[in-house]
């Protein structure tokens, strides 16, 4: 087998296994013919390989909590944008002025998004400098690169949006809130069939950029050592999410109860839900979201509490 | 364990064959220290199965995580392994289990 050929295969084994194996693996290699049966054994290897490196991933408590305090205020975010956008911009928002209660629970929403992001700010800047700096004392690339996900993913996404709203002239930006509804399009809009495909690509974007973001942080988490923070850096912040994210959860909740009551007939309309969906099934998904949030927010705390003083 | 392993003899051999690459490598390695081709040779000679070289390293990565094989210094770019104390244990613990199993399991067949 040529040196290419077994360097390759060798490249598809995990970073840790090729650390330990892969030069005397490739020498062994190179002493192989090219039959296909080998490839395919050594494909396999690689495969079995991964699959074990992902049961041996573990992290120790504070790293799991952080995890998990990731998780639910991703998905806070998740559920926080699609309730924010299916009410923008409507009667559903009109109505509100009218009715205390129903702009009380809507407040409610806000305020525990802002201690949500104070809870974040608290654990996330001491361990994000304790992450960046020791990924660049120990030139730990693959971390910085996990940790530049992120803010990569938001600047496509932006990239995105803005250069379609500006291919459409700047009157309608794609956002799978705005495809159609119980509305008439203005006469500057794109066509319906535009609408649709540029907002089903924004929401792919929205949706991958999440999911990525959460892997990639979760996996510079698990390349890190937390354990010389102290313990109240995680207890604190973590129960504070738990908290903030559980407040906004019961808003969404009591937000859609009242709505029902005082703006029945504009909350069954499809105005600003999610793709053509109705607002109560838009409302309805963003408080499952935010019920998901709750419960790992939660566990997150948990785990915060249980794990061992530095 | 039965992946990623090649017959080498008919299909009468193959019948009999015995496929565990850990403990395949663990008994090759019983009489002493090998490089991985001289494990491949051996392992054909003694079981009629010749591992694939993903199969060996996979095995081989196994029993040095649970510390049963090492390596030694690389001799003209091969790495040789030899068996652990501990790996010398199992070893015989392994292969006294089979022998007591294959003794009762052939008892059985001889009484049909």
């Amino acid at each position: 087998m040529n040196a290419r050929l077994a360097s390759q295969l060798v490249g598809l084994y995990p970073q840790k296994w090729r650390t330990r194996y892969g030069e005397e693996f490739q020498t062994f290699l190179e002493t192989y013919p090219s039959h296909v049966q080998t490839i395919l054994n050594v494909i396999g290897g690689a495969l079995y390989e991964r699959v074990l490196s992902l049961g041996r991933l573990t992290m120790d408590r504070r790293q799991s909590s952080l995890a998990l305090m990731l998780y639910a205020y991703l998905s806070a975010v998740a559920g926080s944008i699609n309730f924010y956008w299916s009410v923008a911009d409507t009667p559903l928002g009109a109505a509100m002025h009218s009715h205390p209660w129903l702009f009380t629970s809507w407040n409610l929403v806000r305020g525990g998004s802002l201690l949500a992001a104070v809870a974040v700010a608290m654990v996330g800047s001491p361990v994000s400098v304790t992450i960046l700096r020791t990924a660049l004392s120990n030139r730990r690339w693959d971390v910085l690169y996990r940790l530049a996900v992120p803010p990569f993913a938001a600047l496509v996404i932006l990239a995105w949006m803005a250069a379609a709203a500006s291919a459409n002239t700047g009157h309608w930006v794609p956002t799978p809130w705005d495809v159609t509804g119980d509305w008439t399009a203005p006469q500057n809009w794109p066509p319906l069939a535009n609408r649709w495909t540029l907002s089903s690509v924004t929401f792919v974007l929205m949706i991958a950029g999440l999911v990525v973001s959460a892997i990639s942080v979760r996996q510079a988490i698990r390349r890190s050592d937390l354990s010389r923070h102290r313990r109240l850096w995680f207890t604190v912040p973590s129960t504070l999410l738990a908290g903030s994210v559980a407040v906004m959860t019961f808003g969404v909740l009591t937000w859609g109860w009242l709505v029902q009551r005082y703006a029945a007939s504009e909350f069954h309309l499809r105005n600003g839900g999610l793709f053509t969906s109705t607002n109560v099934s838009s409302w309805a998904l963003s408080s499952l979201v935010f019920l998901v949030a709750t419960v790992v927010a939660i566990q997150g705390s948990r785990t915060a509490l249980a794990s061992e003083p530095s | 364990m039965t992946r990623s392993t090649q017959d080498v003899g008919g299909q009468d051999r193959n019948l009999g064959r015995y496929s565990d690459p850990p403990l395949l490598v663990l008994t090759s390695l019983a009489d002493g220290p090998k490089h991985g081709h001289a494990m491949i040779e051996d392992i054909v000679h003694m079981s009629g199965t010749r591992l694939g070289p993903g199969t060996l390293y996979g095995a081989i990565a196994r029993l040095e995580r649970e510390k049963l094989i090492e390596p030694l210094p690389a001799v003209e770019r091969r790495q040789p392994y030899r068996l652990t104390a501990k790996g010398l244990l199992v070893l015989r613990a392994k292969l006294a289990t089979l022998h007591g199993f294959t003794r009762a399991g052939l008892r059985k067949l001889e009484a049909r």
